[in-house]
């Protein structure tokens, strides 16, 4: 019991360590080829109450997410949320860099 | 040539790899607005609502004026648009979408006015750089029945960035059936559009072969 209770103590303490740790999520999307059509993607993702501002790169078919401090967005809702705009998730990152840092690096 | 036109079609979507035109619908909760002057054949002005981004509902007015003056046509109609399917690939999309919708017409040459009931389909690829669309539009009333296809293809120079203007030049053509138009009616369009915060912008314009002009704007917001 006493164990039990420690290891989700310490699965709580690592997830909110990790969630004020991430500042940023960075998704590879398909299909993102059209600025016009993909206006959808950061409408929905800035009305999240997590999000703090949205990129779009459509040359390296990536979006990315700032988050405000200690939130996260869980990957379902994230799949969820870019599916409902009409695009494909291939994969979820987060990462401890903020948005500003992840569009320099894309913008290279 | 009609025949021709579809050939040419299925061929250029063939040769995309991939099961095109503005896009009936915008975003889940979005909105679009389109107006249309074709070269004096065709006028047309749109306005749709997407509950979600695989359908949208609204409706439009359409104008037609027959190239030999024999009559003029204008139709008001209320429309359904749905993706029926979408392919989200790496570099590119394709869509194949669906619509159909039910109006009144008046002509010029017929007294009064009639229930016209319409359909057609589209179907587009592209790519950063590359752009092909072919659609069909059918409406049929007791008076009369036509058809217009349209078939676009283009290229940007650059492939556009997501807070830039995107360049497109596009070559188009379209077949009337029903007596409106004889022949096909080619025309040579550059395209930009662009997103903003408030919303996206498309304009496209062009001279036809015969030197009229065809013209689109659209927003989404």
């Amino acid at each position: 019991m006493l164990k039990t209770l420690a290891a989700l103590t310490l699965s709580l303490v690592a997830t909110l360590a990790s969630a004020e740790a991430n500042q940023s999520i960075t998704m590879q999307v398909d299909g993102l080829v059209c600025a016009f059509c993909a206006q959808g993607i950061e409408k929905k993702l800035g009305a999240l109450q997590a999000s703090d501002g949205v990129y779009v790169n459509l040359e390296h078919g990536v979006v990315a997410m700032g988050l405000k401090p200690a939130q996260d967005v869980p990957d379902a809702e994230l799949k969820g949320t870019l599916t409902d705009a009409g695009y494909t998730v291939k994969s979820i990152s987060r990462s401890a860099a903020p948005l500003a840092e992840i569009k320099k690096a894309h913008a290279q | 040539m009609k025949h021709s036109l579809a050939a040419i079609a299925c061929a250029a979507l063939l040769f995309a790899g991939q099961p095109a035109m503005a896009k009936p619908i915008a975003f889940q909760n979005g909105w679009t607005a389109m107006a249309e002057y074709g070269a004096g054949t065709m006028t047309e002005a749109q306005s749709y609502y997407a509950p979600q981004y695989w359908y949208s509902i609204g409706g439009g007015h359409l104008r037609i004026d027959a190239d030999d003056g024999a009559f003029s046509r204008d139709i008001s109609y209320v429309r359904t648009n749905a993706l029926l399917k979408r392919w989200n690939l790496p570099k590119a999309q394709a869509n194949i979408f669906a619509f159909g919708g039910l109006g009144r017409a008046e002509s010029s040459d017929v007294p009064g006015s009639d229930t016209v009931g319409q359909a057609g389909l589209q179907a587009d690829y592209e790519t950063l750089r590359v752009y092909v669309s072919a659609k069909t539009e059918f409406h049929h009333a007791t008076t009369f029945d036509h058809r217009i296809d349209t078939l676009q293809a283009g290229f940007a120079p650059y492939p556009h960035r997501y807070d830039g203007i995107a360049t497109w030049l596009i070559g188009q053509a379209r077949t009337y059936t029903g007596g409106i138009y004889s022949g096909v009616e080619g025309a040579l369009l550059l395209r930009f559009f662009g997103a903003r915060r408030w919303g996206s912008v498309w304009f496209e314009a062009g001279p036809t072969f015969d030197g009229k002009l065809q013209s689109m704007v659209m927003f989404n917001f």
